[in-house]
């Protein structure tokens, strides 16, 4: 109970002095922890934005289904300059299509998807460049998404080729601005200059890596290949049960052979691509970009921690009569280390707070005044303090530990 | 007297390495000082008084011989209990002061207190009462850079008695004052002393000695008088000193 007061009396004299040595050196505590506040403030603001970006990408990738192979001729995303290796590779047809609609027992759904740009229009709005996509009623189920008003496409409208067209947010906002989506249904608008009816208006999507993903205007596949021709590629979505995605490839992979006709020892002529490869990708950006961060912020706190060091070892020297002065009043070694430990903590996790209260500022003003999004989690925070302070201990160490080993005789003689 | 002597120095020796050779600052010294008793240690520079003063103060250890206080067998304990051996037993008062400047009197008194982990509460009534013994009721917020230097010798006094320490240990306390204040202080050593205080006063004055009821001379590091306070500052005085050169000296 004694050795507790005691400690506990020890603890808040040291925290005494610490404040007392940090008020009264005013310019020098500012100037120590300077190094502190820029490293902490640097690597905050950048993993504040980095965890910006990985929410709203993570966001963005929701549209494409997480159980969702998409087969298409060439991988989408390509290490190096290898586009010319998959540029003769026959494109995907209707006739792969069929084959996996036969014979694939894993698939929960199996939509087509063919794509081009063209012109949608309405009254006098004229929408130059819209993503007009063909595809089939399973397109939903294996992309994710809804529709918030009216319908999407159904197997009537893709049996008949009915002129039917699912609109995207942004094509609805400018054909009917100043209008609810679900005033939209039920119009008529041209699509490359053929009348259509709009059936229903998709759900908001947001961006995925700076593309918009809400100009777009889905018809039945048949309706498109009437209208821009049959002979282009598409690409096959197909959605598997959750937690079957890589057993669907390996059933895919036979059935595509066959149909795509490729010999027996020759390498495959498609390629699966999936959500998470874009997540994939994205991580290596922004794990180097973290990498990136971590470096810079090692950098700075370990010249921050050798700037605090310096300071101790001055404190601990100006001090030294006081630290006799302590050990013959029956100061410990331990007390003495604990003190100026304290005080270099304090130091930097000082250094560490207002760091991060920078940071945090820089993020949001980088948020503000660009396109980039800044989410601060509190991980971060603590995380950025924790180790300042921790900073302040390792470069303490030295300096507390001279100081607790002066011998009293001399530090009580020293002028 | 039948009580063990509060203090038992037997054959204390200190012997310091500078370069090559070897010097022998303190040379099998031997003394007991009683519960009460009130000792000057005298002697000139480099006699070895302040190495004597350094182990009694348990600041140092011996390099052979053996030190007794209240008790304790010094030169068996380790750093950590040679801390709390100073803290408990001992009550030192410096020639020049030693307060800690930022701090204010009473947080200077009460410092020996903290590292003993007596409650804030009982600290601040312990160094409030001993600042009020020493005089100094109406100076307890000030800083030290605003007393005088009776007072700051005073505050050190205060502080020295705030732990009950078995011995008050005092090195020079006149020194770095002017004779009128440093009578102040010689009589409030004499005040404590009536109260049943120990007290060890190191000094190189025979005038401030001969005040003592006892006194210990130290030459070359060794014994060389050990009696009435009186007596002993006579022998080997220089001859007939004026008082002031003395106290300047």
């Amino acid at each position: 109970m004694k050795r507790l007061r005691r400690a506990w009396a020890e603890l808040l004299e040291g925290f005494r002095i610490a404040s007392g040595a940090l008020v009264g050196a005013r310019l020098r505590t500012f100037l120590t922890t300077l190094g502190i506040v820029i490293g902490v403030s640097t690597v905050i603001a950048i993993v504040a934005i980095i965890q910006g970006l990985d929410r709203s990408f993570e966001a963005q990738i929701q549209f494409l289904g997480a159980h969702t192979l998409y087969v298409d001729r060439a991988p989408w995303i390509q290490s190096d300059n290898t586009w010319w290796m998959y540029r003769n590779r026959k494109k995907i047809t209707l006739e792969e299509l069929r084959a996996v609609q036969r014979e694939s027992r894993l698939a929960v759904s199996v939509a087509p998807m063919v794509g081009t740009r063209a012109k949608v229009a309405r009254g006098g709005v004229e929408l130059e460049s819209v993503n007009v996509r063909g595809t089939t009623e399973e397109y939903l189920e294996a992309n994710g998404g809804g529709v918030q008003a009216g319908r999407f496409l159904v197997t009537g409208d893709v049996e008949l080729a009915r002129n039917a067209v699912v609109l995207g947010t942004d094509v609805v906002d400018r054909l009917f601005p100043g209008e609810a989506p679900s005033a939209a249904v039920g119009k008529k608008v041209l699509v490359a200059g053929r009348p259509f009816q709009v059936v229903g208006v998709l759900e908001r999507q947001g961006q995925l890596l700076g593309m918009p993903l809400d100009n777009v205007a889905v018809m039945p596949y048949p309706t498109f290949g009437r209208i821009f021709g049959t002979q282009r590629g598409m690409v096959i979505s197909v959605a598997a049960p959750p937690g079957k995605v890589a057993e669907l490839e390996s059933e895919l992979t036979p059935i595509l052979r066959r149909a795509r006709r490729v010999m027996p020892g020759k390498p495959d002529d498609f390629a699966f691509n999936r959500q998470d490869q874009f997540l994939k990708l994205y991580k290596q950006l922004t794990g180097a970009l973290y990498g990136m961060a971590v470096g810079v912020g090692l950098i700075t706190l370990i010249v921050g921690g050798i700037g605090i060091m310096n300071i101790m070892l001055v404190s601990v020297h100006e001090r030294t009569r006081e630290i006799g002065v302590r050990r013959a009043l029956g100061a410990r070694r331990s007390t003495i280390l604990i003190q100026f430990l304290i005080e270099s903590a304090a130091v930097a996790a000082l250094g560490g707070a207002v760091g991060t209260a920078v940071g945090l500022g820089v993020a949001q003003l980088v948020a503000l005044l660009s396109p980039l999004a800044a989410a601060a989690t509190p991980s971060a925070i603590i995380f950025g303090i924790a180790f300042s302070t921790a900073t302040g201990l390792v470069f303490g160490i030295w300096p507390a530990w001279r100081a607790a080993n002066l011998d009293p005789v001399e530090a009580l003689r020293y002028e | 007297m039948t009580e063990a002597p509060l203090i038992s120095v037997e054959n204390l020796t200190r012997l310091y390495t500078v370069g090559e050779e070897e010097v022998r600052a303190l040379d099998g010294v031997s003394f007991d000082v009683q519960r009460g008793e009130w000792v000057a240690v005298v002697g000139q520079s480099g006699s070895g008084k302040s190495t004597l003063m350094n182990l009694i103060g348990a600041l140092d250890t011996p390099t052979s011989g053996s030190y007794r206080i209240n008790g304790h067998d010094v030169e068996k304990l380790s750093d950590d209990e040679l801390a709390d051996l100073r803290n408990n037993e001992i009550g030192f008062v410096f020639q020049t002061f030693q307060l800690l400047s930022r701090s204010t009197a009473l947080a200077n008194v009460e410092l020996p207190l903290v590292y003993r982990g007596v409650s804030r509460k009982e600290r601040r009534e312990l160094a409030v009462k001993a600042l009020e013994s020493v005089g100094l009721a109406n100076r307890m917020h000030h800083r030290p850079n605003e007393l005088s230097g009776g007072q700051r010798q005073r505050v050190a006094i205060a502080r020295a008695l705030v732990g009950s320490p078995s011995l008050l240990l005092a090195d020079e306390p006149t020194g770095n004052l002017d004779s009128a204040t440093g009578e102040e202080i010689i009589r409030l050593f004499g005040e404590l002393n009536r109260h049943g205080h120990t007290i060890l006063l190191v000094t190189h004055e025979p005038r401030l000695a001969a005040r003592c009821p006892r006194a210990i001379r130290l030459s070359d590091g060794k014994v060389v008088a050990d009696g009435p306070g009186a007596e002993v500052a006579s022998l080997g005085a220089p001859p007939a000193p004026p008082p002031h050169a003395g106290a300047a000296a």
